[in-house]
């Protein structure tokens, strides 16, 4: 977490923390067998694409900027990585060469966001709307329609176990390493300061534009991890996956008590606010309830989020 | 031994405003240097030029004999050098510790925020001050929560965290009471013993001769003179400071029935910046506010429009009595509120010119639905009244330059026929025409009946256009200004306290 600047007004994780108790709970007597090994390995596959776009989204929202090509990039991501693997061959090696160029490709988005936002100094709602819009497009240009499996190594391992337990749960831990490490680093508290006052971060002396940047550049390749797990989830190429994500993952950060205004917030709150949805998702299922109403609830629970939060911030004036 | 600073020839403008004609300051080290000036001279704008804030125009800027051409803050502190920002460099959401030493965090060898040092160190900076600096000032508390002169303190352990070689003091006293400023000039002669060079803007004169070894004036973006402080006094300074400016034209008095009633009655305000303020404004009366910046003017203003609601006293209107506690109040009693921050206060970004002049008409009146034809024809009159420049009613609101969106939220309350008008520093960055056309447009609505309250941080403006000018001063009425008695210099006078 960003450690002291945590413990200020981020309490409303708190709120989602409980939630996802109750949440968890819930799902625990409509579905008796929800904490067996298999039942909570497929839980985490469904959730983990979350989890992982919105840790990203967390880096560029705390900024004071949003991302909403985060969706796009996805596609964009999983249509190169199975354009590569199917160019080289189907080796091993095709397959780590794939992943890699998946995640420059994640990155070089993320760098263009940052660039025409933080330097050219566009609209960040308004860019990266356009921006998903070109990635799209590039997209279905690399691949115009689904299909180009990848092989078998790729979703066999994805799929598989490591030391025991299951490699999305490595996966996952490993993600949450990553959050505290990076949450460990001076740059955490310089994004905050930039989202919380950009004027005052550039008398301290801060280099604005670059942090902005870098946020970008994390949410895109965070946006990469997701992708590079949905298609081992899938196992071959869809120009069009991932296109709920984006909206999704702003949720989930507005969930784990991040401050859309920027300034405050941490990924371990998004993370919690990504399985707070997914858990949603299994609760109107088990019930047997419409799967329309999960949008609906999902929507309304950000709604109430975002509520919370105003109240929190409108007792706080500065 | 080259000065620690000299700067020479500095020019800068925004825009059509000329902020620095020709700043000049040479500072020695071990020295402590005011620099004085009227509101809007151009002090802040000097300074930050050496801190690499704002970029110059023209000029020259010496460190320790070396020229610096700052491109960015980080340049300026790199050559030593740290300003202490009048309106503070803090981020609300960081802790006291984080915003010390932010952008310096001390690392561990893997490279991650040492915070046990960084704790230890700003718990360092931070235990001289606790015996003055009140309750709640605490290393983990966000800035958000701290009141103003504790936030001025961090913002001196911040500038200090730097350890610089020269440190600019930019109104630094301004929120500190007398036993923080003892305490901060007891730390300023340390530093001072260091052979660090300071230069200390303050509008207490009294400080100044009390800690200063020379003094600076500037006058309308110039340099005009620089003082030994034990071979000058407070006359002296305070005549350069106005220069002899011509004495200025009243604006013409509007006959008024003498037994008039009064338009706004205040009575004992108090707020949180606001000490016991008291006033009358009559119908058709500009009623200035001045003194310097953040002395409580704004305050009263935003008080009276109910944005930040006064703690107690009493509001008068026309004779009934006012509840102020919230905008929505304000406006529907023909309460009008135009501030300089457009961006913050004022605009619906995004929407149309129509929508943004309607949005005050819809409060007063109490609409809840709107026939844009039939407000269009009234608004289009306000708009044509200030000669605003724009490409139709339908047009976004970005489209138009600073003066001109100013104009159009001026536009939004003749739209509602104001009975008081409150103006908060309205004509900050706008340019030059722009100004004279708001001017016109205020006095013709003060003709028109409006009573309006002024507060403007450039002096030229209040005495230009006031009949009345009230002076304040830490949150309370130092003076009033009228008829003879309205001149620069009795306002600059006024203003920097007792001592001058
Ligand atoms: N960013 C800006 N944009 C436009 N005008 C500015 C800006 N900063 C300062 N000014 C103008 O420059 C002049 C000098 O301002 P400033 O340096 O703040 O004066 P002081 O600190 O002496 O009160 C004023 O007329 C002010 O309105
Ligand atoms: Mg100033």
């Amino acid at each position: 977490m960003t450690g002291m600047s945590m413990r200020l007004r981020g309490r409303s994780w708190l709120v989602t923390l409980l939630a996802l108790i109750v949440l968890v709970a819930v799902n625990a007597v409509l579905q008796p067998n929800l904490f067996t090994g298999t039942v909570l390995k497929s839980n985490l596959t469904v959730f983990l694409p979350l989890v992982l776009v919105a840790i990203g989204q967390t880096y560029v929202v705390l900024a004071g900027d949003i991302d909403l090509s985060v969706g796009a990039v996805i596609a964009l991501v999983n249509v190169v990585t199975v354009t590569v693997i199917a160019a080289i061959g189907n080796g091993v090696g095709a397959v780590l060469l794939g992943l890699l160029a998946g995640m420059l490709t994640g990155m070089a988005c993320g760098l263009f966001n940052g660039f025409l936002v933080a330097v050219m100094r566009f609209q960040p709602i308004v860019t990266t709307f356009a921006t998903g819009i070109i990635f799209s497009g590039l997209a279905l240009r690399v691949l115009p329609t689904a299909g180009l499996p990848v092989p078998a190594p790729y979703w066999r391992t994805y799929a598989g176990s490591l030391l025991g337990l299951p490699v999305t749960l490595w996966i996952f831990l490993t993600a949450l390493l990553l959050v505290a490490l990076l949450s460990w680093r001076p740059f955490l508290t310089h994004l905050a300061a930039v989202g919380g006052s950009r004027t005052g971060a550039f008398q301290t002396g801060l280099p604005v534009a670059r942090i902005r940047i870098q946020g970008y550049v994390l949410a895109g390749l965070f946006s990469a991890f997701a992708s590079l797990c949905l298609t081992g989830e899938t196992a071959s190429g869809d120009p069009l996956m991932g296109r709920m994500l984006a909206l999704s993952s702003i949720s989930a950060v507005v969930l784990g008590g991040t401050a859309l205004a920027g300034g405050s917030g941490s990924a371990f709150g998004s993370v919690l606010g990504a399985l707070v949805l997914g858990m949603i998702g299994n609760v109107i299922f088990f019930a047997g309830l419409p799967f329309e109403y999960q949008t609906l609830v999902q929507g309304l629970i950000t709604l109430a989020a975002l509520a919370g939060g105003v109240l929190v911030a409108g007792r706080q004036r500065w | 031994m080259p000065p620690a600073l000299r700067a020479q020839g500095i020019t800068k403008r925004f825009d059509a405003v000329v902020a620095l004609s020709d700043g000049a300051l040479t500072v020695e080290r071990g020295e402590i240097h005011a620099l004085l000036g009227a509101n809007g001279c151009g002090k802040s704008t000097l300074c930050k030029i050496i801190a690499g804030t704002v970029l110059r125009d023209g000029g020259s800027v010496q460190v320790d004999g070396v020229p610096l051409e700052p491109k960015r803050p980080a340049d300026a502190e790199a050559a030593g050098i740290a300003l202490f920002y009048q309106e503070l460099s803090l981020v609300p959401q960081l802790t006291v510790a984080e915003n010390i030493f932010l952008g310096h965090e001390p690392r561990t060898r893997a490279g991650f925020v040492d915070r046990r040092k960084l704790e230890d160190d700003a718990g360092r900076l931070l235990g001289p001050f606790q015996a003055v600096a009140g309750s709640g000032l605490d290393l983990h508390t966000p800035v958000a929560r701290l009141a103003p002169d504790q936030r001025q303190i961090v913002e001196i352990l911040k500038v200090l965290a730097r350890r610089p070689r020269l440190i600019i003091f930019d109104e630094a006293t301004a929120a500190l009471d007398r036993r923080q400023v003892e305490f901060f000039f007891r730390m300023l002669r340390e530093l001072k013993a260091q052979g660090i060079a300071m230069i200390f803007i303050s509008h207490r004169l009294d400080e100044v001769f009390e800690i200063c070894d020379r003094i600076t004036v500037m006058r309308n973006g110039a340099t005009v003179a620089t003082y030994p402080a034990a071979e000058t006094d407070v006359n002296r300074v305070v005549h350069a400071m106005v220069g002899a400016m011509a004495e200025h034209l009243h604006p013409p008095q509007v006959e008024r029935p003498a037994n008039e009633q009064p338009r706004l009655v205040v009575d004992r305000a108090r707020g949180r910046r606001l000490r016991d303020v008291s006033l009358t404004l009559r119908p058709g009366e500009i009623l200035g506010l001045g003194g310097l910046q953040g002395q409580g003017q704004s305050a009263l203003l935003r008080g009276l429009f109910g944005a930040d609601p006064l703690d107690s006293g009493r509001v008068n209107l026309d004779g009934a009595p006012l509840r102020l506690r919230k905008p929505a109040d304000a406006v529907r009693h023909g309460i009008a509120y135009v501030s300089g921050d457009r961006g913050r206060d004022a605009a619906l970004h995004g929407r149309s010119i129509f929508e943004n002049i309607a949005a005050a008409s819809f409060i007063r009146e109490r609409r809840v639905l709107v026939w844009p034809g039939r407000l269009a024809e009234r608004f289009r009159q306000a708009a044509a009244a200030l000669n605003t420049k724009y490409a139709g009613l339908e047009a976004p609101i970005g489209s138009l330059s600073g003066g001109n969106q100013q104009k159009i939220f001026i536009a939004r309350w003749l739209a509602t026929r104001p009975a008081v008008l409150l103006l908060d520093d309205p004509t900050k960055g706008i340019d030059l025409a722009a100004k004279a056309d708001f001017f016109d447009l205020v006095q013709r609505l003060a003709a028109e009946g409006a009573s309006i309250l002024f507060y403007s941080s450039e002096d030229a403006e209040l005495l230009g256009l006031c009949n009345r000018i009230l002076v304040f001063n830490g949150g309370a009425i130092a003076a009033e200004l009228s008829g003879g008695t309205m001149t620069a210099l009795h306002l600059t006078r006024a203003a920097y306290g007792d001592a001058a």
